[in-house]
């Protein structure tokens, strides 16, 4: 083993060859397109199917744990914290409160929305506290949505509901 | 309404369905760039030969994965042996091949390494390992710097 | 997560680690170069930095971040020829964003333990070959049935934080960019940087909007890359170098992955993680102990907020200390001097390079120009990963 350089300046020189867009497009470089088709089918487990048949009712459920006290949404089967099976199904009212939110200029891929779209965090009421789930609020001006705002969650109809998180359409405003 | 009551009529257990929407561009790499680029404009096969232990690595790499020595490209025939081979009756989803397939590991000439592809212009019964075979490229104007520039591999 | 679970570890080692080389390739949004030719190169500047040939390697772990950007499953098998892993003991190990102080932390148990005496660790990320975007393979973190119905982007959740954060301690988003500011302008003496600039707070607040409050100079870039690092026994650190740096405190924590359940204005995960590593290391003051700073910056507020849960700043005190330039690279608590990964680039775990790397090569005093002007005995380095729920911290010291 010989002894290391010493008195250098880190990292000495920067290796790699960096390449545009261009250079692939006008075949600078060889390489692959791949272009898989890969399928899933996700079982919701027992929480989660219960936990959309209720959306496709009109209700939000949640769950809660007799030991820890707390009243969960999304459900779960156990509570995480105290390691047991939950006790009790809790119907749960389909308004809450804002805790955070952010207004999207961009779709999944990065690529520009038509017209921004509003995303929060909802605790919602009947659940212990920062109990939430992310969904979109309309029906309001990003400008005019704040931190602690009360919302209402605006169903599909009965005939449209499937038993998605998007048969809530969105959350607008309870007042106004 | 206890825990204990799980759903029982699996009609009320759900699913959801999706698939995974991405796809990727792989680069070649400096090695890989510079073996396609070779195959495809001149029709010739490199390997990289280890400075420090010799090694011959095909395809060619930039290091040797033995001792981190730098390579140095290395032109060879492209000829090899069938090192070992399998008859595919069956395609990537199960499907019955209209005509079976056979994929060698083939041996490079003047290499410690091999390639896998397609024997062709022979049929399952006379393919053996230790067959000396030779590459078969598409013309130059199909080529497109990619392995598939190679049809197959036939006997010499 | 309860503290006393924390507090409660016991930490036996069979000898102490010291990291005694590194290196990392140029980060780009796109190299040529395939993972394992990039793994290569970032290794081999190691060696010669430590004056060791692969030879003297005797085990390695490789860090990745998620399969679906460089499109290839078994990744750390794949990387395995470039990391000089082949007929070796070898482990890939991968906490999303975190992986780049994790990686480390393994190379950490494979000499602490005696396992071994020389480990190597080497971190890699191709995220360009993921189409339509990068950002595009992200979809797929997120909970399939609740949260993929809903188009989510990931930045999504980052805003989220970053609103309740400026929500909770009334910052203002003028605060927060200079953070960006300041990293993009260290990132100028960095060899290796991708998006280094002289920009002002007017430049941030004015960018493109992505997902309000975030723009598009409080993000870093996807970025193509790897690193690697040399941690070594002591009579080994005792045959190459003068100098070696020690590692002297390690800490890994998870919050749930609910993350809608949580309060998203303090980290958590980081405080948690900070505190096994402080302990082990001896440290109680943090403020005052820590000398240099490299946490986890992919977004302007993310410094700020893992300031905070390092303990290097009160609850909400960060950006004060920002705009008071005490986390200028000659300030008093200089924070990502690197450039970080808002100015050199963020391939996810390969930003190693200017977390662990960055801050040994600051206490070994060979970051040349982006050396800090204080004099440095110890430092943290942190990263943050997974559904923002992983914290990981290391802190080292150029004194045993």
């Amino acid at each position: 083993m010989a002894v290391g350089k010493k008195d250098i300046e880190c990292p000495p020189y920067a290796e790699g060859t960096p390449l545009s867009d261009e250079d692939i497009k006008s075949g600078k470089v060889t390489y692959v397109e791949d272009h898989p088709d890969i399928r899933y089918s996700w079982t919701a487990g027992q929480a989660i199917s219960r936990f959309l048949n209720g959306l496709k009712e009109g209700k939000i459920l949640g769950v809660k744990c007799n030991k820890c006290g707390r009243i969960m949404v999304p459900p779960r089967m156990f509570c995480e914290l105290c390691f047991k099976p939950i006790d009790d199904w809790v119907e749960l009212k389909d308004t809450g409160t804002v805790q955070t939110f952010s207004i999207s200029y961009i779709d999944p891929d990065a690529r520009p929305l038509p017209e921004p779209i509003i995303v929060a965090v909802i605790a919602i009421d009947g659940a212990s506290p920062n109990m939430g789930i992310m969904h979109i609020l309309d029906e309001v001006k990003p400008e005019d949505v704040y931190i602690g705002m009360k919302v209402k969650a605006v169903w599909k109809s009965e005939e449209e509901r499937e038993g998605a998180i998007t048969d809530i359409k969105y959350w607008k405003p309870l007042e106004g | 309404m206890k825990m204990i009551e799980k759903i029982v009529n699996p009609k009320e257990l759900r699913h959801w369905d999706g698939k995974i929407e991405l796809y990727w561009i792989y680069t070649s790499g400096k090695a890989g760039d510079e073996f396609f680029k070779k195959l495809k404009d001149e029709e010739k096969f490199i390997a990289a030969k280890c400075k420090k232990c010799g090694k011959v690595y095909f395809p060619p790499r930039i290091y040797c994965e033995k001792d981190f020595g730098e390579t140095e490209f290395v032109e060879i025939s492209g000829e090899g042996c069938v090192r070992a081979f399998t008859v595919a009756r069956l395609d990537a989803y199960e499907k019955p091949l209209e005509k079976p397939e056979i994929y060698a590991v083939i041996d490079m000439d003047g290499t410690d390494g091999c390639l896998i592809h397609l024997l062709g212009e022979v049929e399952p019964e006379n393919v053996e390992v230790g067959m000396k075979v030779k590459p078969v490229l598409k013309p130059k104007e199909q080529r497109e710097g990619k392995i598939t520039d190679i049809l197959y591999f036939k006997p010499v | 997560m309860e503290v006393e679970k924390i507090s409660g570890l016991k930490f036996h080692k069979k000898q102490d680690v010291a990291i005694v080389g590194a290196g990392m390739t140029t980060f780009k949004r796109r190299l040529n170069e395939t993972g394992r030719e990039l793994s290569y190169m970032a290794v081999k500047q190691a060696l010669e930095e430590a004056g060791m040939t692969l030879d003297d390697i005797e085990m390695v772990v490789m860090g990745s971040a998620p399969d679906t950007f460089d499109g290839l499953h078994m990744k750390g098998e794949y990387l395995l020829d470039g990391s000089g892993g082949s007929d070796r003991p070898y482990m890939r190990v991968f906490v999303g964003g975190g992986t780049g102080v994790f990686a480390p932390i393994a190379g950490y148990w494979h000499v602490a333990s005696g396992l071994a005496d020389i480990c190597l660790v080497v971190c890699e990320e191709k995220m360009s070959s993921s189409y339509p975007h990068p950002q595009s393979a992200f979809k797929y973190i997120w909970d399939p049935i609740l949260d993929r119905p809903l188009n989510p982007n990931l930045i999504w959740i980052f805003a989220l934080e970053m609103r309740r954060y400026m929500h909770v301690h009334d910052i203002k988003h003028e605060d927060i960019a200079l953070v960006s500011v300041k990293n993009k302008a260290n990132a100028l003496d960095h060899p290796c940087a991708q998006v280094a600039g002289k920009i002002t707070v007017e430049d941030v607040l004015n960018s493109e909007p992505m997902a309000l409050p975030v723009r598009r100079l409080d993000v870093s870039p996807p970025s193509d890359g790897a690193a690697a690092l040399i941690m070594v026994a002591p009579h080994i650190a005792r045959q190459v170098t003068d100098n070696p740096v020690w590692v002297t405190g390690v800490g890994w924590a998870l919050d749930t992955t609910w993350w809608t359940n949580r309060d998203l204005y303090f980290p958590r995960y980081v405080a948690e993680a900070a505190k096994m590593a402080y302990r082990m290391a001896h440290i109680t003051d943090p403020r005052k102990e820590i000398d240099v700073a490299e946490p986890y910056d992919p977004f302007d507020y993310k410094e700020l907020h893992h300031m905070e849960g390092l303990g290097l700043a009160k609850k909400g005190e960060a950006p004060i200390l920002t705009r008071e330039g005490v986390t200028a690279r000659d300030g008093d608590l200089p924070t990502c001097p690197s450039g970080g990964l808002l100015g050199v680039g963020n391939p996810i775990a390969a930003t190693m390079g200017v977390k662990a790397c960055e801050l040994y090569w600051q206490l070994a005093y060979r970051a040349g120009k982006r050396q800090v002007a204080k004099e440095v005995t110890t430092g943290v380095c942190q990263a943050w990963g997974d559904l923002m729920q992983v914290g990981t911290v290391m802190v080292m010291s150029n004194k045993r």
